[in-house]
């Protein structure tokens, strides 16, 4: 378990010593988490129904809401690291929903080198880190959101807007230019292959927000203003001519086979949907697992999963977000359901117990870790060697 | 729709162990559900962790064919991947399984899938049923458009047995009672009078063996 999550319970906290008693933060709170407690006048955080969206982070005007994964010392010292790892004075924040490949975001801001910073939301990126990132000799800050239509979090992209004019305001007049931060929107969306395309419906038929459509006769149109990026579609296309931006096929293909293979017994491989757990910035996790994320758990794929238990992977995980969590439209359920069926075909030849499904939240850092222990305990006690190799 | 099951993975790999280059064929017909390219290649690695834990180590092609009952469709899109194959396995139907051994019949040609009927599937509750069973003599027309023929355990023509109830079939509780069906189906239309007719039990001739086009 990395050093920053280890011990810590919750990834959201109130600090009462700086609360100021305003009550932004519980009036702005889209899933009733935050709670006034009427004789002492606190607010009091229910973390079970926290879905760490950060709309009170960004609005709390006294800090006394902390979150772990926009840690404001955290993300310096991995500023710091990063900017001799990756040897570059050009940063680039972005959501983790809306980022393309290194190549895809090297064409989006026409850079070669950069250092990539990756979080759930840019829009809940405290200011005085993009400063302290211009004092610690970062020339250029890119930030990349999602369209405002696709961001996950309460009103994210548009405050990440908002923060970005103000900023630069202000550093325009302290001499850094007019655009010392710049901002981008992107959404990683469906493609469709009308060549392989074999009309039989599935992607109408389990799109949650109707995006494709079927015209007869003919292949499927895909409406991309109505596309949320889940993937689907791409997992139900029996005919392969699906395909989701940045998450391709291919691309989560050869993330399995690059894999390294030496990891300590049982190794697992960890499908993650993107905003189940988010990954910690001051390490990585159990030696014996490594993570592949995805747009969303529903895009986990039965080609992926059988590869990496031919790669020779003693496990595999699917973390999802539990139903009422979920992001998307019932996908987490869909998800379960999928992996349910691989089991049942898995367990013809003796390998079911190989796969898991759990659920997990950013909600409890240290979730992932946890069931990551349980079922690497279940893999031993089941016996793994069998047709390794 | 032609409804298929996959066979079990035991099944197959018993047919295909006396091979090591082994082909997979699947069809983007009318097989439900759909088992075009990606089941056949979701197959081959089934099948090839399989085979493994058994000491087998197979070699697999994967492909798939618009319809593999058209004889000529298939010819030309997989005639050219037969190199090297030792032996086929079919996603298709019954029929595009015999196609493919009556093209490639230097090879042995295997299902990878039971066939069951012509049907349709109820996506929501994740159920496929027979909805014609190609009696060669339709009744639609007069049956509100749903078939006694399929339907009906026990293929009633002239209605009801008098076994259905709450319009489930006394054989299979959860079964519609077709006869039940029929008769709503006939009131909303108001046609009730449809159901005063009698019928000769099924002419199993009529269903034929061959048709000229």
């Amino acid at each position: 378990m990395s050093e920053q999550i280890a011990g810590i319970k919750a990834a959201v906290e109130i600090k009462e010593d700086n609360c100021s008693r305003c009550s932004v933060c519980y009036s702005l709170c889209p899933f009733d988490a935050i709670k006034k407690e009427p004789e002492t006048k606190k607010f009091l955080l229910d973390i079970e129904k926290c879905q760490v969206c950060g709309i009170c982070y960004s609005t709390c005007p006294a800090k006394a809401i902390d979150i772990l994964y926009y840690d404001v010392d955290s993300l310096a010292r991995y500023l710091e690291k990063s900017k001799k790892e990756y040897k570059s004075d050009t940063l680039v924040i972005m959501c983790r929903g809306s980022a393309p490949d290194f190549t895809g975001i090297q064409g989006l801001f026409g850079i070669s080198k950069f250092i990539p910073l990756s979080v759930p939301c840019v829009g809940r990126i405290p200011e005085e880190t993009l400063l302290r990132a211009l004092t610690m000799g970062i020339e250029k800050i890119h930030v990349l959101a999602c369209d405002e239509d696709y961001c996950r979090f309460d009103e994210g992209s548009a405050i990440a807007g908002r923060k970005i004019i103000a900023l630069n305001v202000l550093l325009n007049q302290l001499g850094y230019g007019k655009e010392a931060i710049t901002l981008k929107r992107n959404s990683l969306k469906v493609k469709a292959d009308s060549d392989l395309c074999i009309a039989c419906g599935n992607c109408v038929y389990y799109c949650p927000y109707s995006a494709p459509r079927l015209e007869s006769p003919g292949t499927v149109k895909i409406d991309l203003d109505a596309c949320r990026g889940c993937g689907l579609c791409v997992a139900m296309c029996p005919a392969l001519a699906l395909d989701l931006e940045n998450w391709e096929r291919d691309r989560i293909s050869s993330l399995v086979a690059e894999l390294p293979v030496e990891k300590k017994s049982p190794s697992i491989l960890v499908f993650r949907c993107q905003w189940a757990s988010f990954p910690s910035l001051n390490g990585g996790v159990a030696r014996n697992a490594c993570i592949v994320d995805l747009p969303c758990a529903s895009r986990v794929d039965m080609y992926h999963v059988l590869q990496a238990f031919q790669k020779g992977m003693d496990g595999v995980l699917i973390a999802a977000c539990a139903e009422d969590d979920c992001k998307q439209e019932k996908a987490s359920a869909k998800a379960k359901h999928s992996v349910a069926k691989l089991k049942e075909r898995l367990s013809q030849i003796g390998l079911d117990k190989r796969l898991h499904f759990c659920t997990v939240a950013p909600r409890h850092p240290e979730g992932l870790e946890k069931e990551l222990e349980q079922f690497s305990k279940a893999l031993q006690t089941a016996g793994t060697k069998e047709g390794k190799g | 729709m032609i409804i298929t099951t996959p066979k079990s993975l035991d099944d197959v790999l018993g047919y295909i162990s006396p091979y090591k280059n082994i082909l997979i064929a699947g069809c983007d017909g009318c097989t439900q559900p759909p088992r075009g390219l990606k089941e056949a290649k979701i197959l081959s690695q089934l099948l090839e962790l399989g085979g493994k834990l058994k000491g087998k180590d197979f070699k697999f092609k994967t492909t798939t064919a618009t319809k593999q009952c058209d004889y000529f469709l298939t010819n030309s899109i997989l005639k050219p991947q037969m190199d090297g194959a030792e032996a086929i396995l079919s996603l298709a139907c019954g029929i595009g399984v015999q196609t493919m051994a009556e093209l490639f019949s230097e090879l042995p040609v295997f299902p990878a899938q039971d066939t069951h009927f012509m049907g349709a599937e109820q996506r929501e509750a994740g159920i496929l049923e027979e909805r014609c069973a190609g009696c060669g003599n339709c009744l639609l027309a007069e049956t509100g458009g749903i078939c006694p023929v399929a339907r009906c355990s026990k293929g009633l023509l002239s209605g009801a047995c008098g076994g259905s109830k709450q319009g489930k079939c006394e054989l299979s509780p959860d079964r519609d009672c077709a006869w039940c069906l029929i008769y709503e189906r006939l009131k909303k239309q108001n046609k009730l009078h449809l159901l005063k007719q009698s019928r000769l039990p099924r002419n199993h001739q009529l269903t034929g063996w061959r048709v000229t086009t």
